[in-house]
């Protein structure tokens, strides 16, 4: 391997030495643990602004009713049946199986764009919490087709929050963290306390007897804000999916479901997405209704439970951008050779809070969630196929690993390829993923028969 | 838990009409309160 590479490499295996090895079975984990960790993983500031936006996309009712129930059974099955196998019976981190797959280059590349796409998802976060503070200061929230910063106040709100969020992961990651298990059950309560608090403002009556004819005609009524595209069953259910893409089918979270005793564990994903990814998006849909649908989650957050809501909202996104500050920062440690922890997590900080002034990335929130998934979703599909159908079609597994390879070329073209058609696909961008998988692990195997003859 | 609940009792006196919207979020702001002076104290000694 060359130098310079061999050097990343070698950082990056040191980063990850901790897990290096395989769970071992008195590591294993009881049922309980995995429902709590997936109930506090799915319920954050993303919500706030997801389910606000299928309002804002004229959703109706149904749709989203059924779409969501529909959605998120798929994500909870995808766990269950692609990410929880694999991890059970390799009990690695998607890291290490991927480097004896692909080789330390292609993994070196993925950790980057990994990082990169936290850091854009934290300036979202930023970007969400800023519209809690900037109630205070009556600083405009951005419109919904608002690319760059419209005001130089926007700007230094989201650069001093940004500071903040820095600077608290740079203080102590570990002892916040601690913190953020004790946020996670009342942000939740925040979500449905939220959606209750401004069901009378909406004309729902006590007895709950019209809450179905309000849903239909005040809420989800199929009338979408300027601007924003219709959106129907296909896009919610989509959505819901595809929300954690990267974690089930790209497999991301087999660092956590290592640890499972079987592989039905992936299941207990289920206290993950119907609390957080069903019941926190109609709570957010009905607390932006009660606003007029002005996208605006301080508005939302302080108009439904006042300072506590925006609290909450503050909490919320400082508890999403806090780990995911730090996995950026890991994953840039490996190209900055010496570099203290809290050197790197500024560095992370600082590109973070560059980003979050940019409103795009929360206005268009949802894109971005699909943009992030289906960059990632193609080495699911190569780890994928390496693991199930090699050994079926007595293909060599692990070669990059057994012959030493730095770069894994073909998974590489395959990762390559399969976006190119993905961006070129004259179909929705939601919709994407599905074919881009199937291609990625047909042309995966395709390509290692060949090099097998 | 009992802060918790008291954080959801809020909205729900509300919703049935028992507590103006004030009130409600000042309830909510109360408990919130609690919660987190209590669940941080349980955390620690977890």
């Amino acid at each position: 391997m060359a130098g310079p590479l061999a050097s990343i490499a070698s950082r990056m295996d040191r980063l990850y030495e901790f897990d290096r090895e395989p769970v071992s079975p008195d590591k294993l984990q009881s049922g309980a643990r995995f429902a709590g960790l997936f109930a506090g993983e799915h319920v954050a500031a993303t919500e706030f602004v997801i389910g606000a936006f299928f309002v804002l996309h004229g959703v109706t009712a149904k749709d989203l009713f059924v779409g969501l129930l529909s959605g998120n059974l798929l994500a909870v099955f995808s766990w269950t049946f692609i990410c929880a196998p694999i991890a059970v019976r390799t009990r690695l981190t998607l890291y290490w199986y991927l480097r004896k797959i692909a080789g330390p280059g292609l993994t070196i590349i993925y950790n980057l764009a990994n990082a990169i796409l936290y850091c854009i998802l934290a300036g979202a976060m930023i970007a969400v919490s800023a519209t809690a503070v900037g109630l205070a200061f009556r600083i405009k929230t951005p419109s919904l087709d608002a690319v760059f910063p419209a005001s130089i106040t926007w700007v230094l709100l989201t650069v001093v929050i940004g500071a903040l969020f820095t600077t608290l992961a740079i203080l102590g990651f570990e002892k916040l963290s601690r913190f953020a298990e004790v946020c996670s059950p009342w942000i939740f309560i925040v979500f449905v306390a939220g959606g209750l608090a401004v069901l009378p403002r909406l004309g729902v009556r006590a007895d709950l007897g019209n809450f179905w004819e309000i849903a239909r005609t005040k809420i989800w009524n199929g009338i979408p804000a300027a601007g924003q595209d219709k959106f129907g069953l296909w896009q919610v259910m989509f959505f819901a999916w595809f929300c954690n893409l990267a974690m089930h089918v790209g497999l991301s979270d087999m660092a956590i479901l290592r640890y499972a005793r079987k592989w039905t564990y992936g299941l207990y994903t289920a206290f993950g997405m119907y609390p957080g990814h069903m019941l926190a998006w109609i709570c957010s849909g009905i607390m932006v209704a009660a606003v007029g649908r002005e996208m605006n989650p301080g508005l939302m957050a302080y108009e439904a439970l006042g300072l506590a809501g925006v609290a909450g909202l503050l909490l919320a996104g400082w508890t999403t951008a806090n780990p995911t500050l730090y996995r950026a920062g890991l994953a840039l440690q490996t190209i900055t050779p010496g570099w203290p922890r809290w050197k790197v997590t500024l560095a992370a900080g600082a590109i973070t809070s560059v980003l979050s002034c940019f409103p795009v990335f929360f206005v268009k929130l949802l894109d971005y969630v699909a943009i992030y998934g289906l960059v990632l979703m193609p080495i699911g599909a190569i780890v994928f196929a390496e693991h199930w159908l090699f050994p079926r079609l007595k293909i060599e597994q692990y070669s990059a690993e057994k012959r030493g390879w730095t770069f894994n070329w073909p998974a590489l073209g395959v990762w390559a390829g399969t976006l190119t058609v993905c961006f070129l696909m004259p179909i929705h961008l939601y919709f994407r993923w599905l074919p881009g998988y199937f291609l990625a692990l047909s042309s995966y195997v395709i390509l290692s028969l060949s090099r097998k003859k | 838990m009992a802060s918790l609940a008291g954080c959801l009792a809020a909205p729900v006196l509300h919703f049935l009409g028992k507590l103006s919207s004030d009130a409600t979020k000042l309830l909510f702001l109360a408990a919130s309160a609690g919660w987190f002076v209590f669940a941080t104290f349980w955390f620690r000694r977890k």
